[in-house]
């Protein structure tokens, strides 16, 4: 099931964790996805690219199951999870980490990595985990005590990740994490990402951030109008000049260096 | 000429005690309201139902009343919980929840309240029945002077507290009312974190419906029991709620409180033959100055 990223060579392997097989969707009678076809392998980080307004956003409603699909089949480790309540989804190891703001401010930061676990049953395993996510964010642990409406945004964002990690996941699927973020957060929430999927977390992550998502990821997926404009593997779709011009302005040389930790 | 403190403390004394029935009943406005984001319209019936419920419980099946009251409970968080399930759900299946079915909602809400009344014609007849409850084991209490509140109302505010000390007891402190506030603050997140949302919103309904229940057999044996009494409650229990802050638990028990006090002072001293007029006029004093209600939260960021 889990297996660690062996550095940070970007080949993809063989498994397919998450396989979205031309998925129309959208809102009542407003169709938004249009055909969309996307594979996450097991161990790697792939992103979601576009800007809003796209379908970024109802791709992972499909996904989870916030919205029923239209057309087309979602299918989860093999598993053909088209029709699944989200809750049920979520049991089988596909777990979504939501925006920033979306935290429960009302309730302790230990309190909502509790709720993270709240499908499991078993207790051990539960402390292990909780402080395995200290361990990723020791700001956390620093915190546990606080109610979450008092953090930072950068440490909103770690906190809905932990919440996320807490259901020990097979795969995560993060909503735009560098959203409203400084940029140093960010190189910081991402160089965790890069952590995280080191330690055998397949993730998906879908940003608008381009230039970042794409030093984070081995594959990319590039969403307009609702159908996939381009995918590839992430160091040529940087060089692309056509992801160059409508995305990129400049040279992104200097970011790499500080997620290879 | 010295100012009758013994009657204000008697005045004020029940109405906290009616008071906090009002605050019961808003108490599942607010619960329905934030778990579910929709006005429920015909909350007052399920407060009526409850109050027959314990009517035919006490009186035909026998039982004493303690456990009418519960059974009542059960039986009207059956009946909400079905009507939910069968009704307000069919309308968000256009996709987007209860939030989308907004208008909807509230004209169905209308209806269900027209149809439960009927309903309650077609079984029990338009007349008050009396609501005669064996209450001999509860003291009276006798305070400063010659005040001296009932049994009715002893048990009254017993039940109360026992009731809102165990709905927080089970929110903050059971896992399952962990859900319940999740799925209150938030669907969407809860339903990612694996909490059965359609399940959590049954037993919010369930919940809410039960404790209009009990508001009813409470005020039973202090008034009588008739088909129409929903209307007035849901009126005075939704200007409780607004006014302790829509969808604020502690919110709706302090509206509530303030309701029933306010009710009664204006009845004492200003004029009795208007005493539903004051919960309205509270509600107005109170929105012109805090429009958002005592505790009000601000408006929720709904996913």
């Amino acid at each position: 099931m889990h297996f660690a990223l062996a550095g940070t060579a970007k080949k993809i392997t063989g498994e397919r964790v998450l396989e979205v097989k031309d998925v129309h969707a959208g809102y009542g009678n407003l169709k938004i996805l249009r055909g969309v076809n996307m594979t996450v392998p097991t161990g790697g980080i792939v992103t979601l690219l576009g800007g809003n307004g796209t379908g970024k956003s109802t791709l992972l409603k499909a996904v989870s199951g916030l919205i029923p699909l239209m057309e087309g089949t979602v299918l989860f480790d093999g598993v053909d999870i088209s029709n699944l309540k989200p809750h049920e989804r979520m049991r089988l190891g596909l777990v979504q980490v939501t925006q920033a703001k979306e935290a429960y401010p009302a309730m302790t930061v230990e309190e909502n990595l509790v709720l993270g676990a709240y499908t499991r049953r078993d207790r051990e395993g539960t402390k292990a985990d909780l402080e395995r996510v200290y361990e990723f964010f020791p700001v956390l642990r620093e915190r546990r005590k606080q109610m979450s409406g008092t953090l930072s945004g950068g440490e909103v964002q770690m906190l809905v990740i932990g919440r996320g990690l807490m259901a020990s996941p097979k795969m995560l699927m993060l909503d735009e994490p560098s959203a409203a973020l400084a940029p140093k957060v960010v190189l910081e929430i991402f160089a965790n990402i890069n952590r995280i999927a080191k330690s055998g977390v397949t993730m998906l992550v879908v940003e608008q951030n381009v230039r970042m998502a794409l030093i984070l990821a081995q594959y990319g997926y590039i969403i307009r109008d609702g159908v996939i404009m381009m995918e590839g593997e992430a160091d040529h779709l940087i060089s692309d000049p056509a992801v160059k011009e409508s995305f990129l302005g400049g040279s992104v040389a200097d970011t790499s260096k500080a997620l290879r930790n | 000429m010295g100012f009758d403190y013994n009657s204000l403390l008697a005045f004020i004394i029940f109405g906290v005690t009616i008071g906090v029935v009002y605050g019961i009943v808003a108490l599942g406005i607010s619960l329905i309201y934030s778990g579910l984001d929709i006005v429920h319209f015909a909350h007052g019936e399920m407060y009526m139902f409850g109050a027959f419920f314990g009517l035919v419980l006490a009186h035909n099946v026998g039982l004493p009343y303690p456990v009418a009251l519960i059974g009542a409970m059960v039986l009207t968080a059956l009946l909400g919980m079905a009507v939910e399930r069968v009704f307000y759900r069919r309308l968000t299946r256009a996709g987007g929840g209860y939030t989308v079915a907004g208008m909807g909602m509230i004209i169905c809400g209308f209806g269900m309240s027209v149809a439960l009344v009927n309903v309650a014609y077609f079984i029990w007849g338009a007349e008050a029945e009396p609501f005669r409850a064996n209450l001999d084991y509860i003291p009276r209490l006798q305070f400063s002077g010659d005040i001296e509140v009932p049994e009715s109302y002893v048990l009254t505010a017993i039940i109360s507290v026992v009731l809102m000390a165990g709905l927080h007891y089970f929110l903050r402190h059971t896992k399952t009312g962990l859900a319940v506030r999740a799925v209150a603050h938030n669907k969407d997140i809860a339903y990612l974190m694996g909490i059965n949302v359609p399940l959590m919103i049954s037993l919010i309904f369930g919940l809410a419906c039960g404790l209009a229940a009990a508001a009813g057999v409470l005020i039973g044996p202090m008034q009588s029991v008739q088909v129409e009494m929903g209307y007035l409650m849901l009126m005075k229990a939704f200007a409780a709620a607004v006014v302790g802050g829509f969808g604020s638990l502690p919110g709706a028990i302090l509206g509530g409180i303030m309701v029933g006090v306010f009710e009664n002072l204006g009845a004492a001293y200003i004029s009795p033959s208007h005493k539903d007029i004051y919960a309205f006029l509270l509600l107005i004093l109170v929105l012109m100055f805090k429009p958002s209600g005592l505790l009000g939260i601000e408006a929720k960021v709904k996913a």
